[in-house]
């Protein structure tokens, strides 16, 4: 019995320790006073607050347009990305032609182009649609190209000789062979979505997260600003912990995904 | 598979193949038989392995042709299945599927027949990765006989093997050949295996054939009889180099062949 709560909290409960210790040093630092309260909300207050916003149905509404903003420039970044990762990797004329450019393009932070993107698309939501597509881009892209570049020759070799047809070795060799390194830009562009979109909701949007936080300063509702950076962590780790199921099913048939 | 397939008449007629500044192929003719098993010997870098690779099409040779029943071979083989060192299966399919590669209809029942002919069966739900090297060769002869192939090249399949999963990669190979009647080429630095299943052996020195050797002995070979020490003896020597002459036991076996 004694052992058992020993092996769970060495194994499971551990990693909250730190967390809840913080936790309570903090709503005690505050409640005395120790920390001014306008710098630093309670964790009580954060969570009334969350709670507020909650029934209120403005946290839902929000959350769904961030995540509309979000998707949408994952979809159209990455897909274009991913579209242009596999030409490139299987025709060399075209990476001959694509490739060098985008590599120059590429060094170029996404975030840089914020002022030249709000002049050309004004201050609405292509620009931030815009932005993060731009942001998510590059990983799928190098990605893809990456891995098709780098599937075992000799499996495509193999599937010439056991007749398989052009469409057939692409779909059963080329892009599971991709998939490993297709899935790790994935989740790399997932950190980019969240970073680029933060940035860019704070530029005069009139809903979504990054509002909130900004018209939460302005009326000094540092609980809400608060929130709102939890909100956007528990989004993040959402993104990332979505994108580790997809590999767990996807490759599945990886030494590295076995149990052992 | 009951049925006997017909072997594949194979000839190679003055292959000559150069890659960039290094000669490989000098002008090789070969004939198999339908049905024939011929083994392929060599030092390594002698040029066997592309000779298998232009009779598979997966190279052309620069002048020479090779005939598959009297038609000229163009692009890729079709009649011809290769079974390469590493077993190439595809890491993200289970057994099954990579046994049912690029066959189209029917082939699941097909494609357990030929997994239980190797003996494997069981293992039609396992990921590649979780299969010992033996077990990965013997789906690879799986996928590879499943559409009965009439004519098989095999490109030192058995070398990454340990020796007693070897042997027995060979006996298994020699009842499915006696069983299938293929025309089969095995490339190998194994002249022990080379005597034990082929019915000639050929030996490919600086990208000509030097020596070829029709093994007579009975089937089922035992390794251990006088005539196969003496044949494998033999060959081996020829292809170190040593000189017959200084070998007085060599006499006697050129009277065995």
């Amino acid at each position: 019995m004694l052992k058992n709560f020993k092996t769970w909290f060495s194994d499971y409960a551990v990693v909250w320790l730190l967390p809840i210790v913080i936790l309570f040093g903090w709503q005690f630092l505050v409640q005395f006073e120790v920390i001014p309260r306008r710098m630093l909300p309670m964790p009580t207050e954060v969570l009334e607050t969350a709670w507020k916003l909650l029934q209120s149905g403005e946290l839902f509404k929000h959350i769904t347009v961030s995540a509309q903003r979000a998707l949408t420039g994952l979809l159209i970044g990455g897909g274009i990305a991913f579209i242009v990762g596999l030409v490139n990797g299987m025709f060399s004329p075209s990476e001959k032609l694509i490739d060098s450019t985008l590599q120059m393009v590429r060094t170029v932070p996404n975030l840089a182009l914020t002022p030249l993107v709000i002049l050309w698309f004004g201050i609405g939501d292509t620009a931030r649609i815009f932005l993060i597509s731009l942001g998510v881009f590059f990983p799928i892209y190098l990605n893809t190209f990456h891995g098709v570049r780098y599937v075992d020759k000799g499996l495509i070799e193999m599937g010439r000789t056991y007749g398989l047809s052009r469409w057939g070795l692409f779909t059963q060799i080329i892009l599971p062979g991709a998939l490993p390194s297709i899935l790790v830009g994935l989740r790399y562009s997932l950190g980019i979505m969240w970073l680029t979109l933060i940035v860019a909701e704070t530029i005069a949007a009139t809903a979504g997260i990054g509002f909130m936080t900004q018209s939460a300063r302005e009326f000094m509702q540092i609980d809400v600003m608060f929130f709102a950076v939890i909100l956007y962590a528990m989004l993040g780790k959402l993104a990332d912990a979505t994108a580790k199921t997809l590999e767990r099913r996807l490759l599945a048939w990886h030494p590295n995904y076995q149990k052992a | 598979m009951d049925f006997i397939v017909q072997g594949t008449h194979l000839i190679a007629q003055g292959i000559k193949k150069s890659f960039a500044t290094k000669t490989v192929l000098r002008g090789v003719d070969l004939e198999a038989e339908r049905g024939e098993f011929i083994a392929i010997v060599g030092k390594s870098g002698c040029g066997k392995s592309t000779l298998l690779r232009l009779l598979a099409g997966l190279d052309t040779p620069d002048t020479g042709m090779v005939w598959i029943d009297g038609n000229a071979l163009q692009g890729q083989n079709k009649v011809a299945r290769v079974m390469f060192q590493d077993a190439r299966l595809l890491p993200w399919k289970k057994v099954l599927y990579n046994v049912g590669l690029g066959v189209k209809d029917d082939w699941k029942p097909r494609a357990r027949e030929a997994l239980e002919h190797v003996g494997l069966l069981d293992r039609e739900n396992e990921w590649p990765a979780v299969l010992s090297g033996g077990e990965r060769q013997r789906v690879a002869l799986a996928r590879a006989l499943i559409t009965r192939p009439p004519l098989l090249l095999l490109d030192e399949p058995l070398g990454a093997l340990d020796a007693l999963t070897r042997i027995e990669m060979q006996q298994l190979l020699e009842n499915l050949w006696l069983e299938h009647g293929f025309t089969a080429l095995l490339i190998t630095h194994d002249v022990d295996e080379a005597v034990a299943l082929a019915d000639r052996v050929i030996l490919i020195e600086e990208g000509q054939i030097a020596l070829d050797v029709p093994i007579t002995l009975s089937r089922p070979r035992h390794r251990g009889s006088a005539e196969f020490a003496a044949l494998k003896g033999r060959i081996l020597n020829r292809v170190m180099g040593v000189n017959d002459d200084r070998q007085p036991s060599l006499r006697v076996l050129q009277s065995v062949v």
